[in-house]
């Protein structure tokens, strides 16, 4: 038996996606003015991207008839799920503490939520030790604060402010 | 005329605001392209919230001192540590780091700064006096030229994806798509939104760059622990001195190489999407080919420092040859510059150099100067490499990440910006691990509503499709697009199949057509020489073919 590679996998996905770009293109509004609908250009562009995931369809399928090393091979990883979610745990933490500072940053504020991100990342991708810990609060500090200010009083943006600490 | 514009720039820009902001973008691009990892165009992606408040003359002088320092800046660590700080910078590292290792790191230094800043000279020169001639011949377009020069764009970009030509025009189109959500240009109407307030305020295109490109090369950076917490000095030694005055005479003994691959460069540049990363490499290829010791080369070659450094350079030039005469950024540098320039509500178009010449001239003077600055900035570039070096990669990496959401937000000051870069972070990250090159889809995020806006100008003056085929720079690039998505297949097959040698004579038996329906009386005399060059080559199409199936 064939296994599916990651390129067929990927190829049935936007499939899909093209399926429902489809869909969506036949949702838009049409003014009914101007020779040009506001429906007509991302439609044609969502069935030229059909197309295309068509063919990357149909030669991914070919190559895993044909038991050809798939084009995007895994560099090493270990199989499975649990392999995967080792080999991409630090952007998936750090993109967790990302999106974790951009919801808290209505209560935090840019200076003390950014001062946060920056200790935590550097805390998680750097090790804890208790020097570590020191010294990742201090460039945390440094930096963000530097940032902020540079920001704030040099080019006058208006960062956001949290409901927390409203003064800074 | 030219010299009063030349004066009206140079004044413009001679003020100690504008060259202290130049200088400082020179050090920090020298900084940042010497640190493997980190690219020229996240370098310029990251200097771009700075400029949002200069005039538009300052701002883009200072991204233009970012952009040569980053690619001056690439050499030193494929030079010092055999690791390119930058994709334009690989070919360097062949005979750099062999140099290097032989125990002359200052002279390979040297040709490497030196062919840097004449490759970026010559490439001014033709600046300079190319930009304004394609300009003339922009103005000559119509709406219909314009949509196939950009359809043109695009599938050079996604044919220049290489093995991968399918994924680079899947990657082209989905930029395309995502130029489409929110609210539409023309109509007002929003497209793809689902009654979403935050699809359909669109997204901007900014965040979306800086996230497809920068905010997923830093989750790169960061994936193996191990990795992330080494500093460059764990890698070698970097400390030395640069040997001037042996490098500039080795170089002006190989200044045929040096013109050659500044031309390589130049031309590399002009083309849409191909940037620096592939004319360091075909220049050094051409030198390797045309040298009579190529067995040399790879083994710590003077050429092979020379070669390289003066196309990457010379590329930029190129690049802005384009985006300033057509509008059209040629990569992802330009991409952002031109980004910087709406900003300011500076339209480039085949009119601007006329229309606006003291920012225009204010461009040229600008990369000319910064080639200088450039220059007198190495040594002490060097120093401050020697400083980043001892930084951990992770602790660059966090700090950047914020840096670039809080950047993001002073755009429009709007949290939506930011969330958008990080969701943006997350699909380019997500491309870049299945081998989907981003490229195609930053241009198609840039070109997909210059695209619409121009075909619905098409439409709105005639709504015969024909109009495409008979207009002749329409054409021109409607054959240039269709053997551009075969380009690929053809480079793969080159020299190896029979096929291959009806690519290039068919190819310009092609593009005579439009030639001639352009008129006048040069184009149709460059249809008639290009015309004979193909039949030539078609005749001699038999004997090849028969002695590369004898091969």
């Amino acid at each position: 038996m064939t296994t599916m590679s990651r390129d067929t996998i990927v190829s049935i996905i936007l499939l899909l996606f093209c399926g429902f770009l489809i869909w969506a293109g036949y949702q838009i509004r049409d003014p009914q003015f101007g020779e040009l609908p506001p429906a007509a250009w991302p439609k044609a562009v969502s069935w030229v991207l059909t197309g295309f995931c068509i063919v990357y369809f149909v030669q991914s399928l070919l190559a895993d008839r044909a038991g050809a090393e798939p084009a995007t091979v895994t560099d090493g990883r270990e199989p499975g799920l649990a392999g995967w979610f080792r080999w991409y745990f630090n952007p998936i933490v750090c993109l967790a503490l990302y999106f974790t500072f951009l919801a808290t940053l209505p209560y935090f504020g840019t200076l003390i939520g950014g001062i946060l991100l920056v200790f935590a990342l550097l805390s998680f991708l750097g090790g804890v030790t208790p020097r570590l810990i020191v010294n990742h609060a201090i460039i945390a500090v440094i930096s963000v604060g530097a940032m902020w200010l540079l920001f704030t009083y040099g080019l006058r943006v208006l960062l956001p402010r949290g409901e927390l600490f409203p003064g800074i | 005329m030219i010299l009063d514009n030349v004066i009206t720039a140079i004044l413009e820009l001679a003020n100690l605001k504008t060259l202290l902001l130049m200088t400082v973008g020179a050090m920090a691009g020298l900084l940042a392209g010497a640190i493997p990892g980190f690219t020229i165009a996240m370098a310029i992606v990251l200097t771009l919230p700075f400029t949002f408040g200069m005039e538009a003359s300052q701002g883009v002088a200072t991204m233009i001192g970012v952009y040569v320092g980053g690619l001056s800046g690439g050499l030193m660590s494929g030079i010092l540590i055999g690791i390119p700080g930058t994709p334009s910078s690989v070919a360097t590292t062949f005979d750099g780091f062999p140099m290097a290792r032989k125990g002359e790191p200052g002279f390979a230094l040297g040709l490497g700064v030196w062919s840097s800043f004449f490759g970026g000279i010559i490439a001014t020169v033709l600046l300079v006096t190319i930009a304004p001639q394609l300009a003339k011949v922009g103005l000559e377009f119509q709406p219909w030229d314009y949509f196939a020069l950009i359809f043109f764009a695009l599938t050079v970009t996604a044919s220049l994806a290489g093995e991968n030509m399918i994924k680079g025009l899947i990657s082209g189109a989905l930029g395309l798509i995502v130029a489409c959500v929110g609210e539409d240009d023309i109509n007002g109407v929003q497209r793809f939104a689902f009654g979403n307030d935050f699809l359909g305020e669109g997204f901007a295109f900014l965040p979306v760059l800086i996230g497809l490109f920068a905010f997923s090369q830093l989750m790169s950076d960061v994936r193996d622990t191990a990795k992330a917490r080494k500093s460059l000095t764990d890698m070698g030694d970097v400390s030395v001195r640069i040997e001037h005055r042996r490098a500039i005479t080795t170089i002006f003994r190989d200044w045929i190489n040096l013109v050659r691959s500044s031309l390589i460069g130049v031309f590399t540049g002009v083309l849409p999407a191909a940037g620096s990363a592939i004319s360091n490499i075909l220049a050094y290829d051409q030198a390797k080919k045309a040298s009579p010791t190529p067995e040399k080369f790879g083994t710590g070659h003077s050429g092979g420092i020379i070669a390289p450094e003066a196309a990457n350079n010379a590329t930029a030039g190129g690049a802005l040859i384009t985006m300033m005469a057509l509008g059209i950024p040629g990569d992802i540098v330009t991409a952002v510059m031109l980004g910087a320039l709406l900003i300011h509500d500076v339209i480039p178009s085949p009119a601007f150099i006329s229309e606006q010449p003291t920012i225009a001239y204010a461009i040229f003077i600008a990369f000319f100067f910064a080639n200088f600055l450039v220059l007198v900035l190495q040594t002490g570039a060097l120093r401050g490499f020697v400083l980043v070096t001892k930084v951990r990669m992770y602790v660059l990496a966090s700090i950047i990440l914020v840096y670039c959401g809080i950047g993001v937000f002073s755009l429009n000051n709007i949290t939506n910006d930011m969330w958008t870069l990080a969701i943006f972070g997350v699909i380019g990250y997500i491309m870049r691990n299945l081998k989907f090159p981003l490229a195609p889809m930053i241009l198609g995020v840039v070109l997909g509503p210059i695209a619409e806006r121009w075909l619905s100008r098409s439409l709105a003056l005639s709504t015969d499709i024909s109009e495409f085929f008979t207009h002749p720079w329409s054409l021109f690039f409607i054959i240039a697009s269709l053997f551009s998505i075969g380009f690929s297949l053809y480079q793969r097959d080159r020299g190896k199949k029979v096929w291959t040698l009806w690519y290039a004579p068919l190819l310009m038996l092609a593009l005579t057509i439009p030639l001639v329906m352009m008129g006048g009386t040069v184009r149709p005399v460059l249809a008639g020489l290009m015309g004979l060059w193909a039949v030539w080559m078609l005749v001699r199409l038999p004997r090849n073919a028969r002695a590369m199936q004898s091969t």
